[in-house]
């Protein structure tokens, strides 16, 4: 999938200029808006295809009621060169304030379609014999025996599949991305050029996340992961470039489908993903902070809250080592929380982080989990270090009114089993932190001793 | 070979090998030299006391003979070294008759009829006359001796004895071949001797004059060429080519054998380069004159003269420029020699013409010998500043090297290996990457100011050399895309060197994670591995500019704790006790030591050092110091042993230097007493060497403010039940803020037993935390449990390397995990993946051991 890769490329190239003028022209005067200080758009998009892209610059563009002209310039540059002729054609419309679609597009458009039809042609073969059942029935997992079976008994030809590639480029080029995931997959199926095959992969991953199946996007996440640790293993460039790309492009399942997130994120934590963070790209932090953040609400609900600190911990670690080189209120937040334990300054972040949540494209819809579990947390720790906390000024911490403080503490209590108390009358809550008496910590120390020596002693007799 | 790194590589043995061999050879010409010198000596010194019995001088001679000998010195052929084996062997017999010691008479007598035949060949068939005059005073004395030995009483001893018998039988029958000669020696002493002495002024008066016909022969026809040449070059190569082809194959002939005289070469060639027309001629009489002075100091306990240096570096400069004007001949490697002497070669324009040779080691050597003569230079004189100033030069020369062999690179037909490119430019690189980027920026305009405005460098254009940080950049780039193995090493830790000293801490710090050459650096040659060293410490020394004390603390670890500092960054040589170095040891280590302009402040990386390990080291020890039984984790050896020296000292005195400053810090921040032990630490003069001091001492002045917090409440947070937040900022000055993140920091972490109090703003210590002796001991009995776990399983795995994986499977993985797990909490610890703790390098580690 040359195209859809160079795609990535051009992309960037042309559109981030115009894109970083548009993002400053839009807020001229403010630039203490802290939104606009910290927007990654411009870091994202070298890393993001053409049609990804679309969706994270029109989501800019909702914000204000109406789409500035600027905006809509971008938006036409981004799409000049896909086939969505119509699409852009109207853009050009509405910019240039004409009543009728330009000439240029008419005809841009007819050869589109003329290109469909003969690419349709070419493949409706391949395509009605894929459809078959009784075809579909004979087909086995071995792709080179297929495509023999299919030679003999009805005259395939490798070329025809390769038609099928094109074609499923050529739709996906034309935004029908449900028809292009299609053809790619039988494109996949039969096809044994395994670059290409890769690539329809990369092809697919991208029609899926554009008809928002997300299910089938965290199969095809899978397999380019598979893909890049087995194919790439002797160009480590190509590899951190390969896994660059695909954190970016699962940043959509990643936020947009809450059964995906523990694996991605997981993804994101392991070894070689997080070294691809750590080098290429730190602003992927922001959104792993948040996906560790939020998912705490799940994992007190579940029971794995071990892996949760776990999570954190690490996270912390990262923050903390990448803090010279990338740095937003959301990392900012988790430093002053688990590293500088100055909790005013996590306050503030946190209000600066909200704001940021609420102008980001993928965190959007988290932003209110994100603030909920962020007290949660500021509170956790705060409660471990004090032994007696005002809860009125507790709740002008947490950014909430006297009431709902207390309500809150009286929560967080009950959910995280503290041994606390609430001092009415003094408005206090006094908490108690029994220390940890040395035969547990004996025992602790001890627990695994046993086993371990049994596995040893049973490898030892080996 | 090395006491220094044990892992020694082949190459570096190869080398001294080399040199040894090299110097072997030289001692001999030297000593050969030198024993003609003395006999020289001995000649003019017998001169004065002609005749004289003196035992210690091995000969005595004519003043004619020694006169003679003398004006003939300079140029010997064969003939003439027969005859002075010939007055040799007379001297030394004359010498035994005087002491009347016939034994050697009779030996030295028996090699004299040996020699004569050949002599008297030589000689037109005329005896000696010299050797007639020995033999038949020979038998005067021999008659004489016999005459007395019949008279006097005492008898000569036996071997004597036998001496003088076998020379009177052998003297009769050989006197008689010569009686005539004898009969007229004895005749008229005077006379005879006389009749020859024309001869030999005639002689002596050609001898000389074989000498010098080099420059004669080549002086006149040079003359009337520059003459001729003008408009008609045609016919004007047929005369010079001859006589300065030929004279420079002559001198190439003469090259590395004994008594060559190289002042003498020098001399010719510098004739020949005024006489030369041609480019071609030119550039060969260039490149043996460079050479020859380079051979002038070959050796290696020696160095070039400034003078020479000079002039090598002036006809670099020359051979560049001819070079640069003529196109069509190259100076390669790879190429072809010239083999007809008689003619020139054909140069036509448009094609390239090929000498061989090699620009790149010449500028390599000047910078080599540049180097030597600057680590013999005490470096605190005038003179070495003065020979520094010589660097500028050597520099634009480099560049200028590195711009032709740009431009032969450039032709694909002439194959320059990209060798000799990443040479040049590892050198240049070499000269830049410890300087600040002023000097640099200096360095470079002088460079290209230096250079004619047409030359341009592809690697580093004119106009980079303003901005140093690029410079340093594209060099290393360059070298990264185009060499491997240790070049390419080397450019790394240049720049890691280079970005640390202008205070790009993460940069350099990431670089030097991500080359992974502390893994891999005990197999690199020495030099670089003092590179290596080098780089760490600075490394270290920008992290303690930045504030990042820990992390300042493990770079210059490895270094510093050793004890060792000058020996690791080759900055002088250190007298150990109970360490056996060879003298050959001992040369090897002074050939590596860095010029003094390369040093790094010694003091002043002990001083960092020792601050660092202050601030860690004394809340460490304030933490442990309450329960004894916390496993004891020591941060710096070094660091402890001062301080125990310091403790253990009765009457301490005002601090005098730097650890004396140190130490006392240490005490005062170890009692709370943070004021004074920042008034010590900033009262260390070595502070101002940095370029920031004031900065740096407001950063140290902080760090001991938190530490002298936290060691304050270690100490003596048994003794409090609470304690006002507020009371703690009054007395460590601190904002309330700091010092309830300071404490809550250290409660989160498990260091402090308490809790703060919102309410009053206080903290609250928790009691009954202190464990009795029963339970400490539980605890580390369960502790050191563990690790005999870990230990065994760890055993197991190397045991069972294959097979390991099914163990790991059943369960291990538990254990392991964990303590995999645990590492991310450590304290301040940078780096990917958590590769920090190897930051300072295993393999450095080992070769300290070693």
């Amino acid at each position: 999938m040359e195209t859809i890769k160079s795609a990535v490329s051009a992309a960037a190239d042309t559109v981030k200029d115009t894109v970083k003028k548009a993002v400053t022209t839009t807020s001229p005067e403010e630039t203490g808006n802290v939104a606009d200080q910290y927007n990654l758009l411009p870091k994202l998009m070298p890393n993001l295809d053409r049609h990804l892209l679309y969706p994270l610059l029109n989501f800019q563009a909702d914000e204000d009621a109406e789409q500035p002209v600027e905006q809509t310039k971008v938006l036409l540059q981004l799409l000049q060169p896909t086939h969505m002729v119509d699409f852009v054609g109207d853009l050009y419309k509405r910019i240039h304030g004409l009543d009728d679609v330009p000439e240029e597009y008419k005809q841009r458009r007819e050869e589109v379609l003329k290109k469909r039809d003969q690419l349709e042609e070419a493949t409706r073969k391949i395509s009605d014999l894929l459809d078959d059942e009784n075809v579909v029935n004979n087909l086995r997992s071995d792709k080179v025996q297929n495509l023999q079976y299919l030679k003999e008994n009805h005259g395939v030809t490798p070329e025809m599949v390769d038609q099928l590639y094109e074609f499923g480029q050529f739709q996906y080029s034309c935004g029908i991305y449900p028809h292009a995931a299609e053809l790619l997959y039988r494109f996949r199926v039969l096809s044994t050029d395994n670059d290409k095959v890769s690539e329809a992969t990369w092809g697919k991953l991208a029609c899926e996340i554009l008809s928002v199946n997300w299910e089938a996007c965290i199969e095809e996440i899978n397999k380019i992961k598979e893909n890049i640790d087995t194919r790439l293993f002797n160009n480590p460039l190509a590899q951190l470039q390969h896994r660059t790309w695909l954190i970016h492009w699962a940043l959509f399942p990643l936020f947009n489908h809450d059964a995906a997130r523990d694996t991605l994120t997981d993804m994101f934590f392991s070894l070689p993903y997080i070294n691809t963070i750590q080098t290429a790209c730190p602003w992927i932090l922001r959104y792993l902070a948040a996906a560790v953040i939020t998912g705490r609400n799940r994992a007190s609900a579940g029971r794995n809250t071990n892996q949760y600190q776990r999570q954190i911990k690490d996270l912390v670690r990262i923050v903390r080592q990448e803090g010279y080189e990338y740095n937003d209120p959301v990392t900012d937040f988790i430093k002053a929380l688990y590293i500088d334990f100055d909790f005013e300054e996590a306050q503030k972040k946190l209000s600066e982080t909200e704001e940021i949540l609420r102008n980001d494209f993928f965190l959007l819809n988290m932003a209110d989990t994100f603030v909920d579990s962020a007290r949660h947390l500021i509170s956790e720790s705060y409660c471990k270090i004090h032994q007696r906390i005002d809860i009125n000024d507790l709740s002008k911490r947490l950014g909430l009114s006297q009431d709902e403080g207390e309500k809150w503490i009286v929560n967080l209590i009950r959910d995280t089993r503290v041994d606390a108390k609430i001092d009415y009358q003094a408005g206090t809550v006094v908490m108690n932190h029994p220390p940890q008496s040395v035969w547990q910590q004996v025992i602790e120390r001890t627990k695994g001793g046993f086993f371990r020596t049994q596995v040893l002693s049973a490898a030892v007799a080996k | 070979m090395s006491r220094f790194f044990a892992a020694s590589d082949s190459s570096s043995e190869e080398s001294s090998d080399e040199e040894q061999l090299y110097s072997e050879e030289e001692s001999e010409e030297e000593s050969d030299e030198q024993s003609e010198e003395e006999s020289d000596e001995d000649d003019s010194s017998s001169d004065d006391e002609a005749g004289g019995a003196n035992k210690f001088l091995k000969d005595v001679s004519d003043s004619e003979e020694s006169d003679d000998e003398d004006r003939v010195k300079s140029v010997k052929s064969a003939k003439d070294k027969r005859f002075d084996e010939l007055d040799g062997t007379i001297k030394q017999m004359e010498n035994a008759l005087k002491i009347n010691d016939w034994q050697v008479v009779n030996s030295e007598y028996n090699k004299l009829n040996r020699l004569i035949p050949a002599l008297i060949k030589q000689n037109d068939g005329k005896v000696p006359k010299a050797y007639i005059k020995a033999v038949a005073d020979l038998e005067t004395v021999m008659l004489e001796t016999v005459e007395k030995q019949k008279v006097s009483p005492k008898k000569m001893n036996a071997v004597n004895t036998r001496g003088l018998n076998a020379v009177r039988q052998s003297i009769r029958k050989n006197n008689k071949d010569y009686a005539k000669d004898i009969d007229a020696y004895r005749a008229n002493e005077d006379d005879f001797m006389k009749e020859k002495e024309p001869e030999e002024i005639k002689k002596t008066a050609k001898k000389p004059k074989k000498t010098f016909d080099l420059i004669d022969e080549a002086a006149p026809e040079g003359g009337d060429d520059g003459f001729v040449t003008v408009g008609a070059g045609g016919r004007a190569v047929q005369y010079t080519p001859e006589g300065i082809l030929k004279t420079l194959r002559s001198i190439v002939d003469q090259r590395g054998r004994k008594n060559t005289d190289r002042m003498e070469n020098i001399r010719t060639l510098e004739k020949l380069l005024e006489v030369a027309i041609v480019d071609y001629q030119r550039i060969r009489v260039l490149l043996t004159l460079i050479s020859t002075r380079f051979d002038l100091t070959s050796g290696t306990g020696n160095q070039m003269t400034q003078e020479q240096w000079k002039l090598a570096e002036r006809d670099l400069g020359s051979l560049l420029q001819i070079l640069e004007n003529n196109r069509n001949i190259v100076v390669i490697e790879n190429a072809e020699e010239w083999e007809d002497d008689d003619k020139l070669p054909t140069i036509t324009e448009g094609e390239t013409f090929r000498i061989p040779g090699s620009i790149a080691s010449f500028v390599e050597r000047l910078d080599d010998e540049l180097t030597r003569s600057l680590q013999h230079i005490d470096p605190h004189t005038a003179e070495y500043v003065e020979r520094l100033t010589d660097e500028t030069a050597l520099y634009t020369t480099l560049v200028r090297v590195l711009v032709y062999a740009e431009s032969l690179k450039k032709n694909p037909q002439l194959e320059l290996s990209q060798d000799v490119l990443n040479r040049i430019v590892m050198r240049r690189l070499e000269h830049v990457y410890f300087k600040p980027s002023q000097v640099v920026s200096i360095l470079e305009k002088n460079g290209w100011t230096a250079l004619p405005t047409s030359l341009d460098s592809q690697i580093t254009p004119r106009n980079i050399s303003n901005d140093t940080t690029s410079l340093v950049k594209t060099l290393c780039t360059y070298l990264f895309q185009h060499s491997e193995g240790i070049l390419r090493a080397r450019a790394m830790l240049c720049e890691i060197y280079f970005l640390a000293l202008h205070d790009q801490y993460y940069r350099a710090r990431d670089m030097m994670l991500m080359s992974h050459l502390q893994e891999t650096i005990s197999n690199f040659d020495v030099s670089t591995q003092i590179l290596f060293n080098r780089a760490l410490v600075q490394v270290g020394l920008c992290a303690f500019r930045a504030g990042l004390v820990y992390e300042a603390q493990t770079s210059l670890q490895e270094i510093c704790g050793s004890n060792r500092q000058k020996e690791l960054l080759a900055q002088g040589l250190q007298m150990q006790r109970y360490s056996q170095i060879t003298p050959e040891q001992e040369r090897l280590e002074r050939q590596r030591q860095l010029p003094f302009h390369m040093h790094i402040n010694l003091e002043l990386l002990e001083c960092v050092y020792l601050t660092c390990s202050m601030l860690l080291e004394i809340p460490l020890l304030a933490q442990v110091g309450s329960s004894p039984d916390i496993r004891k984790r020591v941060i710096s050896k070094t660091y402890r042993r001062l301080l125990e020296y310091h403790e253990r000292q009765i009457f301490t005195g005002p601090p005098e230097n730097t650890r004396d400053h140190v130490m006392q810090a240490s005490k005062a921040l170890s009692a709370g007493e943070w004021k004074k032990a920042a008034d010590f630490i900033n009262s260390i003069k070595i502070w101002d060497l940095m370029t920031n001091s004031a900065q740096i001492k407001d950063m140290l002045s902080s760090q001991i403010q938190e530490e002298g917090l936290r060691t304050y409440l270690f100490t003596y947070a048994p003794f409090y039940d609470t304690l006002a937040i507020k009371t703690l900022a009054d007395m460590f000055e601190l904002p309330e803020r700091k010092i309830s993140a300071i404490v809550s920091k250290m409660i989160s972490h498990e260091e402090l037993a308490a809790a703060l109090d919102q309410v009053n703003s206080a903290i609250i210590f928790r009691k009954g935390v202190e464990l009795s002796r029963l339970q400490s001991l539980a605890l580390s009995l369960s502790d050191k449990a563990t690790g005999l776990i870990e230990a065994n399983e760890k055993t197991l795995e190397q045991r069972t390397q294959g097979t390991a994986n099914a163990f790991e499977r059943q369960g291990g993985r538990g254990g392991r995990g964990g303590g995999g797990r645990g590492r991310g909490g450590g304290p301040g610890r940078g780096g990917r993946g958590g590769r920090n703790q190897q930051f300072t390098g295993g393999a450095l580690g080992r070769a300290i051991q070693a």
